[in-house]
Parts: C-alpha cells; structure tokens; sequence
C-alpha cells in the first residue's frame, strides 16, 4: 500500500544549525504516528514542513504521492492542531469549525451539518454559539481538533497540543484523542517531547535526535527493545549496565559487568567476546528479595533510598563499585525487605542489549 | 491628632488632585453656566437664564454647515488614516523587511512635529504641487497627522495577536488576503474602532493646519475663531458647549472601546 506521506531525503537548516537532516519517513494511511523527541530535535520543524509553513533546503515531501515540497499551506491537504490551538477569538465554536469548510466552498447546509456531526462527535453540541474565551482549556482543545478534522485532512497533525494542559485532562485526552483517531480512521501525525503521551497513543513512534531518526517502531518494541542508548533513556526510566562480552550461548550472551557474571537476551545481536555492550534493565523487570535468588542473574545491594509512590514503592540501590540501580518494588514485597542489605534479581530475557557505538575494541 | 500627620502625604495628594480637577474644570463650567444667560454679553452676574442662545444656534445655517464640513474631513481623512495606518502597522510586524525601525519612527513624526511647522511644510509643499488650498488640502493635512496614532494603536494590538491565528487560517485554506480580511482585521477591530475615533476628534480639533490648508469655507474651529474675534456673545459659548458635551461622550467612548479590547 503507498504511504500517505513521504518525507524523502529531506533536509531542513537555519544557517549553521541543521534542524533536519536526510530524513527519510513513510507514513502508512489510518495509523497514529508519533513524532517523539527532545526541543530542537526537528520534530516539530518536519511538523512544519508538512503543513507548508517551512520549506525544505532539499529533499521532498509527497502526501499521497504528490509532491507538495513547494505547496503552499492553505493549498494542501493536511490541517494543523497547534499548541496554543490558535482558536479565532472573535469567531463563535461553530464559526471557528466552519472556517475551513467555507474556504472549501461548501455550501451551507452542508457545513451546517458537519459542524453538528463534529460537535456532536466530541460532546460540544451545546457550545456552538460560545466563544473560546468563554471555554475550558480541554474544550478548546476539542475545537482546535474538530476544527482541524472539519475539512477532512489526508493527514492530521498536531502539534504539542495537550502540553498546556494540566496532568489530568492530559490523560483524558490522550484516551479520546486515540479513540477520534480510531472513530474517523484518519492518519494522525503527532508530535511530542512526552513519552508517556507517545507510548499511550500511538501505533508507530518515531524518536528523533538531533534532526535524524534516532528509531522507529511500535511502542512495544522500542520500550522493550531499544535501539541505542539514547531510545532507552528517553523512553521509560532504564538502568543502564555498561558490561563486556564474555561469550554467547544459543539467544543468550554472558556479560561481565564489574566482575560480575550476567546473562542478558541478545535482542538480535551478535555479539563475539569482548565487545561491549549496554544491557538494559527497567525497573519493573527488577525483583528485590532478602534471600539470594535460586536462578537467573543477581547482585548484592543496599537500599540507599526509598520513595513511596502510592501503588508501588521506588527504590535506589547500591550494587558492585557504587552504581545505583533504580527498581520498582510492589506493595506487599516492601514488607519484607526490612534491612538495608538486599539481593537484586532479574531474568535475562526480560533485558535486552544495546551496541557501544562509542566503543572502539 | 497623630494619625493626622501619618496620613499627610496622602492627605496632600488628595486636595493636590482635587485642586487641579477645580482647575481643569472651572473654565468649561464658567463658558458652560454664560451659554445660559439672558443677556448679550459675557460676564458675571448671570441674572437671568436662558435657553434662547441654543435656539439660536440650532437656526444658524453658518454653524451647521460648517459642522457639516467638519465632520465630512474628519470622516475622510480618518479612512485614509486607518487604512494607511493599519497598512504600515503590518508592514512594520511583517517578517524579513528591513529598516522596520526606520518605518516605524518615520510613521510617528507627523504626531510630534509642532502643529505650525507641519501646518507651514504641508503648505509650501501643496503650493509646490499647484494643489489649490481647500478641501482636499485640509484631507490630505489632516491625515498625515492621524497616521502615526493609528499605527501605534494598530501595533499594539498586533503585538498581541498569537501568531499562530494566521497560520491556522492558512492552514484551513484561506491564502494571504483571505487570513487579513477574516482573521487579523477583526482581531484588529477594537484597536482600529478606538483610533478612528481618535481620527475624528483630531481632525475636528484641528485649528493650524486647517488654517494654512483651507479655502474659504471654514471648518468649524475657522468658524469660531471668526465670530469671537467679531467679539464674545453667549452664542458661541453655546457653539463651544454642543462641541464640548459632544466630543466628550464620543472620546469617552473610545476610552471605553480600547478598555473592552485590552481586558478581553
């Protein structure tokens, strides 16, 4: 099937800074795609590039095959649900969702009717003569999207748009936005420096760094299996062992990380003794007990700290030369770790490894 | 008796302000209270009332026209002052136009040139074009002075605007002069309907530059500094109360109006 968008080799730069770089990104059609990063990695330049209101120093941009590298914003088909939703302040709700029907050349009935059918679609039927002053931030973010919806976009972007409201509503509307997106099947372009907003929605994130793509994937797969460091600090909270290869055995590799013997899933590598190599333990995957574990990989440790966070308690812990790991430990099991003295446990397969690429062996 | 000193300086402040209220309105009370008396000249005791110097003014085809003729210059040049001002407010907020400075304070230099040098300058230069003095004259004068109020008042509601309004309407399809008309000049609208009232009141006030531009028909400042000269009467204190009660609650409305758009 060919990809509602097509960035192809596209390169973006403001004088000396590269804000794009070679970004090359297929957007399959009725998929929510996630453009997830930190500021100034050119998410939301590429955002902006699609909308129109950049232009690309080269490269080129197809939505729906066509080249629309040099389009003009108000003659492409795609909408834009902006941060501050950028609602017109003297037009009514209704008015602001007819804006772009109008320029469509719709006649009225028939705006008439999409307004309703969209309003309806979001709960706002009795808003419609309101002005956005006169609303809550989560309704104006609803009619910042119908809004945008209302000319029936090949894509939908949106950029940032739940960052200015509070934690909350934010989870809301992360749920209603996946089920408008689900509801009307339209391809969502989203872009955010949140991960817990990217992992919530999305079908496909897109992590970029530094104006490339940094990886690509489905929301599992990059928490369960990021592609490099960067990925594995950025999505999720991750305790990172810098440990060197001391031989493989079928999937699994046994690593020596400070003198200590670990097993880890090799996630598709394949490592030879003596690379070295990160491997990624989250949390969760963590199991503190008293008593040493009877298998898989463990360590002697000492809790340092200890932060009670409702449904589980978070815990620091010392282990080997000072490191400190980071473990999630449920309720009941809190109970029984009494003493600063603890065993840190894990499975290997719920690890994966990450290549050093700053490693020269 | 001590609280009596701690609250001097507030105390002082208050009778300075209501010192300079007697002031300020003293005058335009004395000329309001001599447009009611019963008597041919202008001067105490006010023995009997009247209202007869309004009749009178009301009948007098010579004032009524030349409010007319007011009120039509003021009408044009403030049009051609809000269109230009507005025009070169977005020029000044636009990206990429270099010497946005240099705009800006040429388009603020009409507001603060003295009136009898502006008046002077745009006179030789209507004598150098052959512009005969006139109506035309008195509009094209008049405008240059309005200009810069309405640029400052245009920008700052600009400056306010989210920039990301005519981005949305690009984005919903509308090309440039569409987003103007549609989103930027209503957002302008409070701002432009509070400086085109302040047009009006300039122009209407205006003495100097109507004197050197005009032609025989006098506008209704001309017409005032005329008759007093011929010496004061209660008519024109009655001219000069129907200007004054009438400028007041339209500048008072434009207050209003600006008021309105900044909370908003």
């Amino acid at each position: 099937m060919q990809p509602v968008v097509q960035f192809d080799n596209v390169t973006k730069s403001y004088g000396k800074h590269v804000a794009v770089e070679n970004l090359n990104l297929s957007i399959e059609a009725g998929k929510f795609v996630t453009l997830l990063g930190p500021s100034g990695c050119g998410k939301s330049t590429s955002l902006r590039m699609l909308g129109g209101f950049e232009t690309p120093n080269s490269g080129r941009i197809l939505l729906g095959g066509k080249d629309v590298t040099r389009v003009p914003p108000n003659k492409r088909n795609v909408n834009i649900v902006f941060q501050d939703y950028a609602l017109f302040p003297h037009m009514s709700v209704a008015k602001n969702i007819a804006f772009g029907l109008e320029l469509k050349g719709l006649d009225n009935q028939r705006i008439h009717r999409r307004v309703n059918e969209l309003l309806e679609l979001v709960q706002l039927q009795d808003y419609a003569k309101r002005l956005p002053s006169e609303l809550s931030g989560g309704q104006r973010q609803r009619v910042a999207l119908m809004r945008a919806l209302a000319p029936d976009p090949e894509v939908l972007l949106l950029d940032e748009p739940l960052s200015a409201l509070d934690a909350k509503l934010r989870q809301q509307m992360q749920i209603e936005l996946k089920s408008i997106q689900e509801k009307t099947g339209k391809t969502f372009m989203f872009v955010t420096h949140d991960q817990e907003e990217a992992l919530t929605m999305s079908d496909t994130i897109v992590v970029m760094n530094k104006g490339k793509i940094e990886q690509m994937g489905d929301p599992n797969t990059l928490y369960g299996r990021p592609g490099s460091v960067f990925v594995a600090n950025f999505i999720g909270e991750t305790n990172l062992l810098r440990s060197t290869v001391v031989g493989t055995e079928g999937e699994t590799a046994a690593l020596s990380w400070n003198g200590i013997t670990i097993k880890a899933a090799q996630g598709g590598l394949t490592p030879k003794a003596g690379d070295h190599l990160y491997v990624v333990l989250r949390p969760e995957a963590i199991h503190c007990s008293a008593a040493e574990p009877t298998s898989g990989n463990r360590i002697k440790g000492k809790i340092r700290h200890r932060v009670f966070k409702g449904n589980h308690t978070s815990l620091s812990v010392e282990v080997g030369d000072g490191t400190m790991l980071n473990a999630l430990v449920h309720p009941s099991d809190v109970t029984q770790l009494n003493g600063e003295d603890i065993w840190v446990g894990w499975k290997p397969e719920t690890t994966t490894v990450i290549p050093d690429r700053h490693a020269h062996n | 008796m001590r609280n009596m000193f701690a609250d001097a300086p507030r105390t002082s402040l208050t009778a300075i302000y209501w010192a300079f209220l007697l002031y300020l309105l003293l005058p335009l009370t004395l000329m309001m209270a001599m447009s009611f008396k019963d008597a041919n000249f202008v001067a105490f005791p006010i023995g009997e009332w009247t209202l007869d110097w309004y009749a009178k003014v009301m009948q007098d085809k010579q004032f009524l026209e030349a409010c007319l003729y007011s009120v039509m210059i003021a009408a044009c040049s403030t049009l051609a002052a809000t269109t230009l001002g507005t025009w070169i407010a977005m020029l000044i907020v636009a990206e990429g136009i270099k010497g946005q400075i240099i705009i800006f304070a040429l388009a603020c230099l009409p507001a603060v040139v003295p009136g009898m040098i502006s008046a002077i300058s745009l006179r030789i230069f209507i004598s150098t074009i052959d512009m005969p003095t006139g109506t035309a004259a008195i509009i094209l004068g008049h405008t240059v002075h309005a200009v810069p109020f309405v640029v400052v008042m245009a920008l700052t509601r600009l400056r306010s605007m989210p920039g990301n309004l005519v981005d949305a309407a690009r984005d919903l399809g509308a090309d440039s002069v569409v987003a103007f008309f549609r989103v930027t000049l209503p957002y302008l609208k409070p701002a432009l309907v509070g400086g085109m009232i302040f047009c009006v009141l300039l122009s209407i006030d205006d003495f100097v530059r109507t004197f050197f531009l005009g032609g025989y028909r006098p506008t209704l400042p001309m017409l005032i500094f005329a008759k007093v000269q011929g010496g004061m009467s209660p008519e024109i204190n009655a001219m000069a109360t129907l200007v004054l009660v009438v400028t007041a609650a339209v500048g008072l409305y434009a207050e209003y109006l600006t008021r309105r758009a900044r909370t908003r």
